[in-house]
């Protein structure tokens, strides 16, 4: 509060700076949400004129077992994704954080897949996966049909997505383990705890903002998968991989089903927001830490 | 002895970790130096003999040349990564720095759209894009993320508040007004988060895809993701040059990682902590 212009000339400068800022969130974060509550009331092709309809979107989202099933899909796909890259995760950071001789060559290698563009990974374990010319299966010597089956093809997916993601998780983890003073570790093991309590009694509570962090943003992330499925499998087959975002994308897209694209949208944003206030709330009471 | 042993066992598994995590970009990189019919003839999993360079020749100077997308790629993350960074060095300024009716409030409504996730806002955007005659245009793809991202505002925020008041006190004194306080105080003191921002900010955009998906649909403005996806989609089984084109996507980025590597990896954790 240092300076002590005039009340109006302090708000025309805070506000000249954050001009440019505010015109994007307001234009490309903010009306969209209304926009897409409007459209969600409407039926529109994009050709023709939007004819107002009220909630029968939603009503007949309802009825709607593709919807459902997507919702139950990326339901199972988070379940699936977000526990194992956690674990994963942090074994990776309890293992780099030994700091034996050659710890920054294997860190360096497991982030690779963060800077790949998911769309190319994705392509990429499309091959691995493919039946006949495919690198698993050779390897194996077994003929799977890995991303036309059903029952393969979503775990086929949650695995190239958790491949990709394990490394960044763990980098987390990684700086969570240097912040924990060496004192409290030592103590524990001198008053006689063996390293599985250490870890389970010491570690883990110290890590629980990490924990936090790591969740809530791969929960975010997770929800919103689009690239990996469609390069991998577009959703299919007989939508055993159709998460939300690749239903919203296709409805619209493809379909030009815009009203229902949008009420879609405006569920999905309801969930989302759900979550994680929920987590919020559930982390809150167990962590301290500083928002401002 | 058993400090050994936890030695050894450590070893084994980063190193089954390293295998399992190189092992699609290697396989992909040797898919890519066969000919087709060399892929056709032997397991996927055998090296090639003799490698060829045919696939990439291709995608450089060949009908499916890769080329143009690179370039409109390239300038997509440019613009973008100058555009987000000077709008959120300003706007995070004014919220650590300026005291102005509404700035807590519109603080939260800030962090608040941390949680709209792009799918949701998909349709919309793309209906306000059009509706600018913006759709299937250069500018389409950058206009909606050209004005920074709340999540780097948020990020500069908590680090201008860190720089000491007394510090830009006096400068303030010394006359400099709030754009000389910024460039000649805070700007040289923000070096790391300005770094791990731009980092994050050419990761993002360069990968991105959905986005351009949506809004382009002539080959002429296609970014190399979406290239890559319709390379994919219309030469299905095509394998050899569809892993050359994977591997050009990811190859440049891959060394700017492999060369700033601390760097990146510091930049990562900021982030996230604090």
């Amino acid at each position: 509060m240092g300076s002590r212009g005039f009340p109006v000339r302090r708000t025309l400068t805070g506000y000249a700076f954050l001009a440019p800022s505010l015109l994007g969130v307001i234009g490309f974060l903010l009306v969209p949400v209304l926009v897409v509550i409007g459209i969600s009331l409407h039926r529109w092709d994009l050709v023709s004129p939007a004819r107002w309809v009220g909630l029968d979107n939603y009503a007949a989202l309802l009825d709607d077992l593709a919807f459902w099933q997507s919702l139950l899909i990326t339901g199972m796909f988070v379940a699936l994704v977000v526990p194992a890259q956690v674990v994963l995760g942090l074994l990776t950071a309890v293992l780099l954080d030994r700091r034996l001789p050659g710890s920054v060559v294997f860190r360096t290698v497991f982030v690779l897949p963060w800077i790949s563009a998911p769309l190319a990974l994705g392509v990429v374990w499309r091959w691995i996966f493919d039946p006949s010319d495919g690198a698993l299966n050779a390897f194996t010597g077994v003929r799977v049909e890995w991303l036309s089956d059903p029952d393969l093809a979503l775990p086929a997916v949650v695995v190239a997505t958790v491949w990709q993601h394990v490394g960044y998780v763990a980098l987390f983890f990684l700086a969570g383990l240097a912040g924990i003073p060496a004192q409290f570790p030592e103590a524990a093991r001198i008053d006689g705890a063996n390293a599985g309590q250490v870890f389970r009694r010491i570690t883990l509570p110290l890590l629980r903002p990490t924990m936090f962090f790591v969740v809530v943003t791969g929960l975010l992330t997770t929800f919103q998968t689009f690239d990996t499925v469609y390069a991998m499998t577009q959703g299919g087959p007989a939508g055993a991989t159709d998460v939300i975002a690749s239903l919203i994308y296709r409805e619209a897209f493809t379909n030009f089903r815009m009203g229902r694209a949008a009420a879609m949208s405006v569920v999905l944003l309801l969930l989302l927001i759900t979550v994680t206030v929920a987590q919020q709330l559930y982390f809150r009471k167990r962590t301290t830490y500083e928002v401002s | 002895m058993s400090r050994r042993i936890a030695n050894v066992v450590t070893y084994l598994l980063l190193g089954i970790g390293a295998v399992i995590t190189l092992a699609p970009y290697l396989l992909s990189v040797q898919t890519s130096l066969k000919t087709p019919e060399q892929f056709a003839a032997a397991s996927p999993l055998a090296p090639p003999s003799p490698v060829s360079a045919g696939s990439y020749a291709e995608l450089v100077v060949g009908d499916h040349t890769l080329v143009p997308p690179l370039v409109i790629t390239v300038q997509v993350v440019i613009l973008v990564v100058l555009g987000q960074l000077t709008c959120s060095v300003l706007a995070a300024y004014a919220f650590a720095r300026l005291d102005f009716p509404g700035r807590d409030l519109l603080f939260w409504v800030y962090l608040g759209t941390l949680m709209v996730p792009l799918a949701a806002t998909l349709v919309p955007r793309f209906v306000l894009v059009s509706g600018l005659g913006l759709r299937d245009t250069f500018w389409g793809i950058v206009l909606p993320t050209l004005f920074g991202s709340p999540y780097a505002v948020f990020l500069l925020r908590q680090f201008f508040r860190g720089i000491p008041t007394e510090l830009l006190d006096a400068a303030r004194i010394d006359g400099a007004g709030h754009p000389r306080v910024l460039r000649h105080v805070i700007l040289p003191l923000s070096r790391p988060v300005l770094a791990t921002l731009l980092i994050i900010t050419v990761v993002a955009h360069w990968n991105e895809f959905l986005w351009p998906l949506v809004v382009t649909s002539s080959e002429r403005w296609q970014v190399l993701t979406v290239a890559v996806s319709a390379l994919q989609s219309q030469y299905h089984g095509n394998w050899t040059l569809v892993m050359a084109a994977t591997t050009l996507a990811t190859l440049p980025l891959l060394v700017l990682f492999v060369l700033f590597q601390r760097h990146i990896v510091k930049s990562i954790t900021i982030t996230g902590m604090k």
